[in-house]
């Protein structure tokens, strides 16, 4: 960057950097203004939270009155509780038979659906079409579906000669948590294919035409001319899905299960939930979240480095 | 040669529709059983097209389920939650991306850091922010935690705005134009498909939000749709005489008005997803 004020010969270096750091700081006043009320709500219902939540975790409080300082007592109980191990392990997972599938899934579906025919943009509104149900009408829709007398699913069952548990999908242990599973898939497939679709449209169609009349088959296709492709969307889309899946991780549970049958679908949100609003254990509700808010970093922390590993050109 | 490519793609297409209504049939499911009979949504084997409309299904379903309370709660939420969020985003974005202030990084990267934490995981201590306020079951703590939430919005101003030309602001700025004049006269015209792109995440966000209007606004008076369509899925029959196959035309009432929205903003929501910066 060139320099044309300084007027001492002697330290050009100096003036340089202290003229830089005016002018790089030139608008404080009217940035404090155009910023300010935006910085200052973010950091009291999102910053506050957090930073707060870290501090409940070392009181006991329902609420009302003062908190009264525990020390670790919250994270101590933690530890020897028992459904908190059976939460955690029923939100990984939750997370991971739901974000894998999304993935594979939407990348495969966003191949067969990127191509040009007359209709198509009311073929791909069928598959986009789930991203704008909410979770609750996603419920209401599914619980229809997996009712064990009359529901879809069980007629399915019936006709490929299957029997349907008698308690019903949602109420059999080994089926509930798949069966939401299949619920959060399905509202958040259209944005992994939507996704996808936008990275495959910016691989030129000579491209590819060109991989195969050099006698590129499938997999070398799908491996070298498509997968760096959307190599890089994949990460975005194993993001947006793992927030989803944290979210319905409440929302169908609450609306479909409540944790049951026997904790099968006790998920660690769903839990925090009941300990704070049912039990007034705000304090160890704050330290489950903080617990939570660990897992979320460290999938998140899996995901990156996945992401090196996958990335990597071939 | 060519007859097989164009079977080949004839049977493409077959397969990609086929599939398509696989993943559509829940919802034409929804769409079916709330002009059906109770009869019909009970039958044995499930009826995806109806022998008879009901359409007075929807007339019950409006007023006995849901209540033009909860749907003006709703619209209220969404207007002023989504609509005080773009307000505090394009101004945040305007300000991290072309003014120069002290600690413009710092602000930058906490943003960010917030994308990654799902608003699920600090609701709870949000609530309990928001108790302090005394604003549970008001409309403020309903909208004001909510629009708070600006780190997805002010990153999606910021890289739209980055790329407008700095000699344009420059330029502006020495005629004497204020920073306030470049927002409203420069700023908001120019950003408009990022403000599309912005409202389509956000409008379909807010409307199908469960959690936080539970926790924040429980009671009748400010009850939005969402709640009501959680207690049709938690089994609640809203009183005796209200039927399955209304309760269906109910949920159907809270969801056509995003799907409708999202078939028609689907090009802006892509561009929302993916200029959200982690591309």
């Amino acid at each position: 960057m060139p320099e044309p004020l300084s007027e001492s010969a002697g330290a050009p270096a100096v003036v340089a950097a202290r003229s830089g750091g005016a002018a790089r700081h030139r608008d404080g006043l009217p940035a404090l203004f155009m910023l300010g009320p935006n910085v200052l709500l973010f950091t009291v219902f999102v910053g506050v939270p957090i930073v707060g939540a870290l501090a409940l975790s070392f009181c006991r409080w329902n609420l009302v009155g003062s908190p009264i300082w525990v020390g670790l007592d919250n994270y101590k109980q933690m530890f020897n509780d028992p459904i908190v191990g059976i939460a955690v392990k029923n939100t990984l997972y939750f997370v991971a038979m739901g974000v894998l599938p999304t993935v594979i899934i939407s990348l495969g579906l966003a191949m067969l659906i990127n191509f040009r025919f007359r209709g198509v943009i009311i073929v791909r509104s069928l598959y986009l079409v789930p991203a704008a149900v909410s979770l609750a009408a996603s419920a209401v829709i599914w619980q229809y579906i997996y009712e064990p007398k009359f529901g879809l699913l069980s007629w399915l069952f019936v006709q490929v000669g299957l029997t349907p548990p008698i308690n019903g999908f949602l109420g059999t242990q080994s089926w509930a948590l798949v069966c939401l599973d299949v619920v959060c898939i399905w509202t958040t497939l259209p944005i992994g294919i939507l996704l996808y679709l936008a990275a495959l449209q910016r691989i030129p169609e000579s491209v590819i035409e060109a991989a195969t009349l050099d006698g590129a088959g499938w997999f070398r296709r799908a491996r070298y001319v498509i997968w760096p492709g959307v190599s890089n969307m994949t990460l975005l889309v194993a993001i947006i899905s793992l927030i989803a899946f944290t979210a319905s991780g409440f929302d169908l549970v609450n609306i479909l299960t409540k944790g049951q049958p026997i904790y099968a679908t006790e998920t660690l949100i769903y839990y925090i939930y009941n300990e704070a609003v049912n039990d007034f254990q705000w304090g160890y509700a704050a330290a489950l979240s903080v617990l939570q808010f660990v897992m979320i970093v460290g999938i998140l922390g899996l995901l990156a480095a996945a992401r090196r590993f996958l990335v990597r050109q071939p | 040669m060519r007859a097989s490519r164009r079977t080949r793609t004839a049977t493409r297409i077959c397969f990609a529709t086929a599939i398509g209504v696989v993943m559509a049939a829940p919802l034409l499911l929804l769409l079916a059983g709330s002009v059906e009979s109770v009869a019909q949504v009970d039958a044995a084997t499930p009826q995806f097209i109806p022998s008879s409309f009901h359409f007075d299904n929807f007339v019950q379903g409006w007023n006995q389920v849901l209540t033009a309370r909860a749907f003006l709660n709703s619209v209220i939420f969404v207007v002023f939650a989504v609509g005080i969020q773009w307000a505090l985003c394009i101004s945040g974005g305007l300000a991290i991306s072309k003014m120069r202030f002290r600690g413009r990084t710092v602000t930058t990267s906490l943003f960010a850091v917030s994308l990654f934490i799902p608003i699920v995981t600090t609701a709870i201590p949000t609530f309990v922010v928001t108790n302090e306020f005394h604003l549970i079951d008001t409309y403020p703590g309903l909208i004001i935690p909510i629009a708070a939430q600006t780190g997805f919005g002010t990153l999606l101003f910021r890289q739209y705005i980055v790329t407008m030309p700095q000699e344009l602001f420059d330029a502006a700025r020495i005629d004497g134009a204020g920073w306030w004049l470049l927002l409203r006269r420069l700023v908001v015209p120019l950003a408009r498909p990022a403000t599309a792109a912005y409202l389509a995440i956000s409008i379909i966000t807010a409307w199908n939000m469960y959690l936080w209007p539970l926790l924040a606004a429980s009671s009748a008076h400010v009850e939005v749709l969402s709640e009501i369509v959680a207690a049709i899925g938690q089994g609640d029959n809203f009183g005796y005489s209200v039927t399955q196959p209304q309760l269906f035309a109910a949920t159907v009432i809270t969801v056509m008005p995003v799907v409708i929205a999202f078939l028609f903003l689907q090009p802006a929501f892509v561009r929302g997803l993916t200029g959200s910066g982690v591309e």
